[in-house]
C-alpha cells in the first residue's frame, strides 16, 4: 500500500504554461501510405487537457492555441507525432503506421479494444493477412505454428475435415477442451468431429464456416483471466474474430480476391513391392472355383518374390507375377480448390457497409469427394445520431459436401484397402472387376472388413448440406462522456441435412443388405448482452466500470430415418428398406448471467482489472444452478515506472492474472427417466432406463487458474519477448465416470476428478534486418504444456478415453499420470528390460505398459516474413517434440506383409534381439518373418513396435506476394493489386514416424490423435492468390 | 416534482429488473425437463425389456465364446481367437457383463421395486419378474463365478454403485428358493394380474410360467450335483412334484422380429464367417441323426464339411475354412427362434437324475428317449425319420453308468442346440461330450494349456471401478483366469 502511495506521489504532474497570443488551428490527418483520412485521432495541446478528435474526414480544429504550443497527434497503432504550432494556422500531417507495435491495440473479451500494454494476461492478435491470402477451409488451420499456446492438429479426413484445437492443453477429462469462438461479439457453436475406430466420416467443423476473406482480425485470449467475462463458455480460452467493416473509398469500393490451389499427396505409407500374394513363400493354393484360396494368410503378401513368373491371379486368370505401381499414387487424384470473393464496400460520415460473396469449390484427392460452399456476408453500421449508433451483420453460409471419405477400420476406407492389397494386384483389375457373377462385391482379400475401393466409390455415398445463418445487431448509446450503453443480440442458426447410403452386395457393409439414412437437424444459439460502462478519473486513477447482463439460449431438434435391407436396387428412399427406424430428439438449455467489470489505470504504467460474473443454468438442479466466478488481472510497465526509456531496453512489463471459473454441463443430466423404445414389429411396448445414472445433486464444476508473464522490448521493439507461466486446476468436473457395470449402469454423472494443467509459453519476435527497402521479421513461439491427472472419482483407477479393442490399446486418464497416456501390451521382458525369447525363437506377451502420452513435450513454430520493396515472402514452420501415437495401420501392414519394413528377414528369418528365457544367453534362433509378424502383432497383440514418436517439423506455409506498385495503376480504376504464390503443408523437415503423419488421426476429439488407422495420405496444397481493389 | 420523477424512474427500473429476473428463473425451469423421455412408466414395458434382453443377451454371450468352447462351430478371422483358448477379450467380457446387468438385471430390478411399492403392488407380476431375475443372474454367475447378486443392478433403486460380490454357493441357494416362491405364487395366480399383452415368452400363460420356473429350478438343482449333492437331490425331488416343461409348446423361446432378425442370421450373412465344427458334424453323421440337415448346411460342393476346432494360425491358413459348412437354416434364418429353456433339456436332466439319484437305468432310458423325441419334435423332423432314429442304437442307453451318463451328456449337447451358452455349462459340469485336451502340434493351446476354458474374466473396467469388492471375490474364488473353475464346476 505504501508503495502504491509512493507511486501516486511520483506521478502527480504539475502543470505550467505561459500566456501568449492565441489563435484557432485546424487541419487534416492522413495515413502516410494510403493518403486516406484517419478519423478519431487525438490532437492534444501538449501539457494541457485542451484538444480535439479528428472527424470522419480526418479534420480537426482547436480554438485558442498559443503559437509556442506543441500539438500531439496520437492514434493507436500509429507513431505519435508532435508539431510546434508556430505561426501556422492550418496543420496537415501524415501519420505513419507503427509496425514495431509499440502500442498495440488488441481486441479483448466482449470485443473491447484495449492497449495490449494494459492487459494482465496473455493475448495474441493475428492480422487478417495471415488468413486472407492462404484461404484454408478452416481459418484455424492458418494459425498453426503462429501462436504460442495454440495447438492445431488437422486430421486427414478429406475436404471439409475438422481440426483438433487446443489452447493451453487439456483441462477437463470429458469436456471438449476446445476454445470458445466469438464472431463479432457473439459466441458461435463449434465442436469436434470425426470417425470412430470402426469407421465413419468426419462431419466437419463449425469453424470452417468462417470465411477467411471476411476476417479483419483474430484475437486469441489464452487464459481464464482473459476470458472470464464470457463465463463458463470461456473456460478453455477464447478466439475472437472480428469481421471486416466498410471502409471509406472513393465511391463504392470493390475488392476481388481469387485463389486456386491444387492438392496432392505429401506422405503415404512405404509399401514393399518385391513379394506378392501368398504365404510361406508360396503362391496361394487354387480353390475349387479356379481362383486362389483367399483365406489368410494366403491372401496376404508373404508369397514368392515377384519375378515376372507365371501364376494365377486373384481373378483366376493366368498372369505374370510382377510388381505394380504404387496404388496410392494411382488411385488418388490431384485435388483442387478455388475460392473467389467479391466484396463491395463504402462508407460515409454516418454509415458504412460491406457486402461480400464468396464461392468455394473443392475437390479432394478421393475422386468423388467435393465441397461447394457459398458465403454471403453483409455488415452495415450507422451513426444515427452523434450519440447513438447501430451495427449489424448477417451471414448466410451454404455448404454442400459429397462423399466425405470413410475412415479408420470402416469397410469403405479406400486407404486401408489399398495399403493391405498385395503388390501384384493391378488397380486396373480391381476397377474392372468390382462385382462377381451374382452382383456381389468382389475383392482380392477374404477378410471382408474391407471392400473393393472402386466398388466403394460407385456404391457407397454420402452427402450433407448445411445452411447456416448468423445475425448480430448491436447498438451503442453514448449518454455522455462518462456513460455508455451497448446492447447486442445475435443468433447462430444451423440446419443440416444429411443422406448416406450403401448398395446391397458388400458383406462388410450392413451384412450385404444395403443401408440408408437421412436426418435433419436444426440448432440455434441465441445470445443477448446488455452492458453499461461508466468512465471517470479520480485523482489520476482512470476508472472504467461496467455492469452487464447476458441471456443465452441453445435449442434445437433433430429427426431422422434409417433403413436396412434394400428392396430394389438404385433407389434411395426410406420406403425401399425392409427394416426402418426413425429418431426424434429435441433439446434446450438456457443460461442467464450478470456481470461486472472494472478497469483501473494509473499513470500509464499500472493497470488493474477485475471481473465478477454470475451464471444461472437450466442444466443444473434448480436449487444449485447458480455459480459465481471472478478474475483479477494486473499489468505493470516497469520501464515507464522507473523512467527507463532507452532504445536498447524500451519496454518492460510484468503481468499477473488470477481467475476462478465455473461451468455447467449439457442439458438433462440430472433427471432420472425412462426412454420408450422404438419397436415397430412388436405388439407390446418396451421401455428402457438410460445407461448413465443421473446426478440429482450435481453442482457446477470449478476451475482455478493463474498466470504470470513478462514482456520485454529491446532496440525499439526490434526484439520483443513475451513469456508466460500458467497453471490451471480443474476440480469437481462434471463427467460421466465409469462405474461398475454390475450396478446396471455403465457410468454415473458426478462431480469428480482433478486435472492440473501447467505450462510455459514464450514468443520472441525479432526484426533482424530493417532498411528502407528490406525488412525481415521473425517470430518464434514455444509452448510446453502438461496436464496431470491428480485424481479421478474415489476408488476409480482409470478412465479410458479411447480404445482399440482389436489391439488392446487404450488411451487413459490415470491419477498421477499425464492425461492421455497410451497403454498396450509389451513384450515379455526380464528385470533388465531384455526381451525374453523361447528356445524356438518366439516371444510372448508381457505386461500392459504405459508407452507415453499424446501430449508433446513442447510444440511451436517459426515464422519468417521478408519484405523487399513490393515483394514479400512469408514462411511458417511448425513442429512438436515428443508425444506418442499408436499406428494400427502399420500393425496391419506388418502382418499383411505389405509394409516396406516387412521385407526384413524374408530370407533367412528374423532373430529377436533378446535373451533366451531358459538360458539367459543372447537369442540366436531365427524364425520366419511371417511367423514373427503373425505372432507378435496378430496373435499376441504386442504393440511396442507400433508405438511411434510424434516428433515432427514441417513447412506449414509459404507465401510469396508481389504488390504491384501504385504508379503502375495510376491511370486505372485499380487501387491495389497483389498476387501471391502460396503453399501449405509442403513437406516434413523431420518426421520421426517416417511414412506416417502423426496428425493423421481420424478424429479431432481431445485424445483423437492417439491412434492412426489406415489414414488417408497427408496432402499438400499450392497455388496462386490474387487480390484486386477498385 | 423532480423527486417524484426520480422515484418513478427507480421504481420502474426495479420493476423491470424484477420481471427480468423472474422470467429468467422461469426460463430455466422450462428448459429443465427432458422432453425426450418420461419419468414414470407402467412396469410392463420394463418387464418386456428385461425378458427380451435375457433372450438376446443369452444368444449374444453364448455366440461370442460358449459355442466355440463347446465345439459347435468355429468363427473366422480374429473372432476365432476364443476357439484358440486365448483370453484377451476384455471388451467382450465387459460387453457381456454390462449387457446382462444393464439389460436384464437393471430393468427387472426396477420392475421388482415398482411391484412391491404401495399403489403399484402386484405379487403376480413380482413372481414373474423373479423368474427372469433368477435366469439372468444364473447366466452371469455360470459365466463368471462370484458376482454381485444381492447388491447387483441396484444403481438406481438403491444407489449402489460398488456392489459387493456373493459366493456362487449363496447365489444358487437363494435363486432356488426364489424360484420356489414364484412357483407357489403363480400356481394360484389370477392371470389378469400378470402381463396380459406384454409377455414375449408365453403370452401370459401362467401355467407355462410355472413350468418354466420349475424347469429352471431343476436345471439349477442338477448343477449342484457335485458341489452340494444333498441339496441337489432335495431340489430335484421338489421339482418332480411340480409341473415341468414336457413338450415343445412349453419351450421358452422368442423370435426376434426387430432389426434384421436372429443373431445367427446376422453372423451368417455378415462378418466374420461362422462354420460348423467337425466334432458336431461327425456326431450327427456317425449316428445318422436326422437333425444333421437341421443344424448344418451343405457347403458349395454339396457336402457336410466341418472345421476342426483349435487350429493354430498357420494350420488354419491351409484348412480351407471358407469352404466349410455353415449353420443350418433352421437355426440361422432371420426368423429362427432363440431358446432359453426347452422341454428336451428337461427330459435329459430328468434322465440324468433318474440314473444318478434313483439308480433307475430303465427310467433313465425312458426319459432319455423322451428327450430325443422331444428334440426331434422341436425341430419338426419328419415322422418317419423320428421312428427310424428312435430305433437306432444311439437312442437307447447301454453299458455302465458312466457310459450311460456320457450318452445322456452327448444327446443333451446335441439337443440343446442352439442354446450354446447353457451347453457350455453342461459340458463343464458333466464333462460330456469329452472335449479332449489339445496336444497336437497344429492346435493352439492358448492360455489354458489346451483345456477348455472354464469361465470368463472379470473385465478390467470392473477391476478398476469396483476393485475392492472384486478383489475379495478373486481371493475366495481363485485367480481371475479363464481356467479357474466356478464353484459348482467340480468335474
Amino acid at each position: 500500500m505504501n508503495k502504491l502511495l509512493l507511486l501516486l506521489g511520483v506521478m502527480i504532474f504539475t502543470l505550467s504554461g505561459s500566456v501568449y497570443a492565441q489563435k484557432m488551428v485546424s487541419g487534416q490527418v492522413l495515413e502516410e501510405d494510403s493518403n486516406q483520412p484517419i478519423p478519431e485521432v487525438s490532437v492534444l495541446v501538449k501539457g494541457t487537457s485542451k484538444g480535439a478528435i479528428t472527424d470522419f474526414d480526418g479534420n480537426f480544429a482547436i480554438k485558442d492555441v498559443d503559437a509556442n504550443s506543441i500539438l500531439v497527434f496520437s492514434y493507436m497503432g500509429f507513431i505519435t507525432q508532435e508539431i510546434t504550432v508556430g505561426d501556422q494556422s492550418v496543420i496537415s500531417i501524415a501519420l505513419m503506421a507503427d509496425e514495431n507495435k509499440l502500442d498495440e491495440v488488441v481486441v479483448t473479451a466482449l470485443n473491447i479494444e484495449r492497449d495490449k500494454a494494459s492487459l494482465g494476461y496473455s493475448v495474441a492478435q493475428i492480422d487478417a493477412a495471415e488468413v486472407n491470402i492462404v484461404k484454408d477451409n478452416n481459418v484455424m488451420n492458418s494459425l498453426t505454428g503462429k501462436v504460442s499456446g495454440l495447438q492445431i492438429t488437422q486430421a486427414n479426413t478429406g475436404v471439409d475435415g475438422s481440426s483438433r484445437i487446443l489452447l493451453r492443453g487439456i483441462t477437463t477429462i470429458s469436456g471438449s477442451n476446445r476454445p470458445l469462438v466469438v464472431i463479432d461479439g457473439i459466441p458461435v457453436g463449434g465442436g469436434s468431429s470425426g470417425a470412430s475406430q470402426w469407421g465413419g466420416t468426419d462431419g466437419g467443423d463449425a469453424l470452417s464456416d468462417i470465411n477467411p476473406d471476411d476476417v479483419a482480425s483474430i484475437s486469441v485470449l489464452k487464459g481464464a483471466g482473459a476470458s472470464a467475462a464470457y463465463g463458463s463458455l470461456g473456460m478453455n480460452g477464447v478466439i475472437i474474430i472480428t469481421t471486416k467493416t466498410g471502409e471509406r473509398k472513393g465511391g463504392i469500393g470493390v475488392s476481388l480476391s481469387s485463389s486456386f490451389t491444387v492438392t496432392d499427396i505429401m506422405l503415404s505409407p512405404d509399401l514393399q513391392n518385391e513379394y506378392g500374394t501368398g504365404a510361406f513363400d508360396q503362391h496361394a493354393p487354387i480353390g475349387p472355383d479356379g481362383r486362389p484360396v483367399r483365406d489368410y494368410p494366403f491372401s496376404w503378401s508373404w508369397g514368392p518374390k515377384m519375378e515376372g513368373q507365371e501364376y494365377t491371379n486373384w481373378l483366376g486368370e493366368k498372369d505374370t507375377f510382377s510388381p505394380q505401381p504404387d496404388p496410392f499414387k494411382e488411385f488418388y487424384q490431384m485435388g483442387t480448390n478455388s475460392t473467389n470473393t467479391i466484396a463491395f464496400q463504402g462508407a460515409s460520415e454516418k454509415n458504412s457497409f460491406r457486402l461480400s460473396i464468396t464461392d468455394q469449390n473443392s475437390q479432394g484427392i478421393v475422386p468423388n469427394n467435393t465441397l461447394k460452399k457459398q458465403t454471403y456476408n453483409l455488415r452495415a453500421s450507422s451513426n444515427l445520431t452523434d450519440r447513438f449508433s447501430v451495427d449489424g451483420r448477417v451471414s448466410y453460409i451454404r455448404a454442400k459436401v459429397k462423399n466425405r471419405p470413410e475412415l479408420a477400420e470402416g469397410p469403405s476406407n479406400t486407404s486401408l484397402q489399398l495399403s493391405l492389397m498385395a503388390p501384384d494386384v493391378r488397380l486396373e483389375d480391381l476397377k474392372n472387376n468390382t462385382v462377381d457373377a451374382n452382383g456381389n462385391e468382389l475383392n482380392p482379400l477374404n477378410d471382408p472388413t474391407y471392400v473393393n475401393p472402386y466398388w466403394a466409390l460407385d456404391n457407397v455415398y454420402n452427402e450433407d448440406l448445411k445452411d447456416r445463418i448468423q445475425g448480430v445487431v448491436s447498438a451503442k448509446f453514448d449518454v455522455n462522456e462518462h456513460l455508455l450503453f451497448t446492447g447486442k443480440s445475435g443468433m447462430d442458426y444451423i440446419i443440416r441435412d444429411g443422406v448416406s447410403h450403401a448398395a446391397r452386395g458388400a458383406r462388410a457393409i450392413s451384412e450385404g443388405l444395403g443401408n440408408y439414412s437421412h436426418s435433419t437437424s436444426k440448432s440455434t444459439i441465441w445470445n443477448s448482452d446488455i452492458l453499461g460502462t461508466y468512465k471517470t478519473s479520480v485523482v489520476g486513477i482512470g476508472i472504467n466500470a461496467s455492469l452487464g447482463a447476458n441471456y443465452r439460449s441453445e435449442f434445437g431438434s433433430s429427426i431422422g430415418v434409417s433403413g436396412k435391407d434394400e428392396k430394389t436396387p438404385d433407389f434411395y428412399r426410406i420406403s425401399n428398406y425392409k427394416n426402418s427406424y426413425s429418431s426424434d430428439y429435441s433439446w434446450k438449455k438456457n443460461v442467464y448471467s450478470f456481470y461486472g467489470l472494472a478497469e483501473l489505470s494509473y499513470g500509464g504504467f499500472f493497470y488493474f482489472d477485475a471481473t465478477l460474473r454470475n451464471d444461472n443454468s437450466s442444466a443444473l438442479p434448480s436449487d444449485n444452478n447458480s455459480y459465481w466466478y471472478h478474475s483479477e488481472n494486473a499489468s505493470l510497465l516497469f520501464t515507464k515506472l522507473f523512467g527507463i526509456n532507452s532504445k536498447t531496453f524500451n519496454m518492460g512489463k510484468l503481468r499477473a492474472s488470477y481467475a476462478t471459473v465455473g461451468n455447467d454441463t449439457g442439458p438433462y443430466r440430472t433427471q432420472s427417466v425412462y426412454n420408450v423404445n422404438q419397436t415397430p414389429t412388436l405388439d407390446y411396448s418396451v421401455a428402457s432406463i438410460p445407461g448413465s445414472l443421473p446426478a440429482v445433486d450435481l453442482k457446477p464444476e470449478h476451475s482455478e487458474s493463474w498466470e504470470v508473464g513478462m514482456e520485454l522490448g529491446f532496440f525499439n521493439n526490434r526484439i520483443n519477448l513475451d513469456v508466460t507461466y500458467y497453471e490451471t486446476l480443474t476440480t469437481d468436473q462434471i463427467m460421466a465416470v465409469p462405474i461398475s457395470g454390475t450396478s446396471g449402469f455403465s457410468s454415473k454423472v458426478v462431480n469428480a476428478g482433478s486435472i492440473k494443467n501447467t505450462g510455459i509459453e514464450a514468443s520472441l519476435n525479432l526484426i533482424p534486418v530493417q532498411t528502407d527497402n528490406f525488412r525481415w521479421d521473425m517470430g518464434l513461439n514455444y509452448t510446453q504444456s502438461t496436464s496431470m491427472v491428480e485424481s479421478l472419482n474415489e476408488g476409480l483407477e482409470s478412465i479410458v478415453l479411447g480404445s482399440n479393442k482389436n489391439a488392446g490399446v487404450t488411451v487413459e486418464a490415470r491419477p498421477g499420470e499425464e492425461f492421455g497416456s497410451i497403454y498396450g501390451v509389451d513384450f515379455k521382458r526380464d528385470n533388465f528390460g531384455r526381451i525374453l525369447v523361447s528356445d524356438y525363437g518366439t516371444i510372448s506377451k508381457g505386461e500392459i505398459t504405459n508407452f507415453g502420452s499424446v501430449t508433446p513435450d513442447f510444440y511451436g513454430g517459426i515464422t519468417n516474413n521478408f519484405k523487399y520493396k513490393n515483394i514479400s515472402l512469408r514462411t511458417t514452420i511448425s513442429g512438436q517434440y515428443g508425444g506418442v501415437f499408436y499406428s494400427h495401420g502399420r500393425g496391419y501392414r506388418m502382418f499383411f506383409g505389405t509394409d516396406q519394413r516387412s521385407l526384413e528377414g524374408r530370407v533367412g528369418g528374423i532373430v529377436y534381439d533378446g535373451i533366451n528365457e531358459n538360458t539367459g544367453a543372447p537369442n540366436t534362433v531365427a524364425i520366419p518373418a511371417l511367423n514373427k509378424q503373425l505372432s507378435e502383432v496378430f496373435s499376441n497383440q504386442i504393440v511396442t513396435n507400433m508405438m511411434l514418436d510424434a516428433t515432427n517439423v514441417r513447412i506449414k506455409e509459404i507465401v510469396l506476394t508481389y504488390n504491384f506498385p501504385k504508379r503502375m495503376m495510376q491511370n486505372s480504376p485499380i487501387q491495389s493489386l497483389s498476387v501471391s504464390a502460396i503453399g501449405t503443408n509442403l513437406f516434413f523437415i523431420y518426421n520421426a514416424a517416417g511414412d506416417i503423419d502423426p496428425e493423421a488421426g481420424y478424429s479431432s476429439g481431445t485424445s483423437g490423435t492417439y491412434m492412426e488407422v489406415g489414414s488417408l495420405p497427408s496432402t499438400r496444397s499450392y497455388g496462386l492468390n490474387f487480390n484486386i481493389n477498385f | 416534482m423532480k423527486n417524484i420523477k426520480y422515484i418513478l424512474r427507480n421504481t420502474l427500473t426495479i420493476f423491470i429488473l424484477g420481471i427480468l429476473f423472474i422470467s429468467c428463473e422461469s426460463s430455466l425451469d422450462d428448459a429443465y425437463d427432458n422432453p425426450n423421455a418420461v419419468t414414470e412408466i407402467d412396469d410392463a414395458a420394463l418387464f418386456t425389456n428385461a425378458v427380451r434382453s435375457l433372450v438376446l443377451q443369452t444368444a449374444g454371450a453364448s455366440s461370442e465364446f460358449a459355442g466355440q468352447y463347446a465345439h459347435y462351430y468355429v468363427e473366422g478371422s480374429t473372432a476365432r481367437r476364443p476357439d484358440q483358448y486365448f483370453d484377451n477379450f476384455d471388451g467382450t467380457y465387459s460387453r457381456m457383463y454390462n449387457g446382462f446387468y444393464g439389460g436384464v438385471i437393471k430393468h427387472i430390478e426396477d420392475v421388482m421395486v415398482i411391484t412391491t411399492t404401495e399403489g403399484t403392488r402386484n405379487e403376480v407380476r413380482y413372481a414373474m419378474a423373479n423368474v427372469i431375475s433368477v435366469m439372468g443372474f444364473a447366466v452371469i454367475t455360470d459365466a463368471f463365478g462370484e458376482i454381485p447378486y444381492t447388491e447387483g443392478g441396484k444403481g438406481k433403486t438403491e444407489g449402489i454403485i460398488t456392489p459387493k460380490y456373493d459366493t456362487q454357493e449363496f447365489i444358487y441357494k437363494d435363486m432356488i428358493e426364489r424360484l420356489g416362491e414364484s412357483i407357489s405364487t403363480l400356481k394360484i395366480a389370477d392371470p389378469a394380474k400378470g402381463y396380459p399383452g406384454s409377455d414375449p415368452l408365453f403370452n401370459n400363460d401362467l401355467d407355462k410360467w410355472v413350468r418354466l420356473a420349475n424347469s429352471v429350478r431343476l436345471r439349477l438343482g442338477m448343477r449342484l450335483r457335485l458341489a452340494d449333492n444333498t441339496l441337489s437331490k432335495q431340489v430335484v425331488a421338489q421339482c418332480l412334484n411340480e409341473p415341468l416343461m414336457e413338450d415343445p409348446t412349453h419351450d421358452a423361446s422368442m423370435i426376434q422380429t426387430e432389426g434384421s432378425g436372429n443373431s445367427w442370421y446376422l453372423r451368417k450373412i455378415g462378418y466374420p464367417l461362422v462354420k460348423m465344427s467337425e466334432m458336431m458334424i461327425d456326431q450327427l453323421v456317425n449316428t445318422s441323426d436326422p437333425r444333421l440337415s437341421v443344424f448344418v448346411a451343405k457347403n458349395k460342393e454339396d457336402e457336410y464339411a466341418g472345421q476342426l476346432n483349435g487350429l493354430n494360425d498357420i494350420a488354419f491358413g491351409v484348412s480351407k475354412y471358407e469352404s466349410k459348412s455353415n449353420m443350418g437354416d433352421a437355426i440361422s434364418s432371420a426368423e429362427s427362434l432363440h431358446y432359453i429353456m426347452t422341454a428336451a433339456e428337461v427330459w435329459f436332466l430328468r434322465a440324468e437324475a433318474a440314473l444318478a439319484y434313483d439308480g433307475d437305468s430303465a427310467k433313465a432310458n425312458e426319459l432319455y428317449r423322451m428327450g430325443i423325441k422331444t428334440s426331434l419334435d422341436q425341430w419338426e423332423v419328419d415322422g418317419v425319420d423320428i421312428v427310424n432314429f428312435l430305433a437306432s442304437e444311439t437312442t437307447t442307453l447301454t453299458g455302465t453308468t458312466n457310459e450311460m451318463e456320457e450318452q445322456i451328456g452327448i444327446q443333451m449337447w446335441v439337443g440343446i442346440t442352439p442354446n450354446y451358452f447353457e451347453s457350455w455349462s453342461h459340458v463343464r459340469r458333466t464333462g460330456y461330450p469329452i472335449i479332449a485336451e489339445r496336444t497336437a502340434a497344429k492346435l493352439d493351446r492358448g492360455v489354458t494349456k489346451g483345456i477348455m476354458p472354464k469361465r470368463f474374466l472379470y473385465p478390467n473396467a470392473e477391476l478398476s471401478a469396483n476393485g475392492t469388492n472384486v478383489d475379495e471375490a478373486i481371493e475366495r474364488q481363485g485367480v481371475n483366469k479363464i481356467d479357474t473353475p466356478v464353484w459348482w464346476d467340480k468335474n
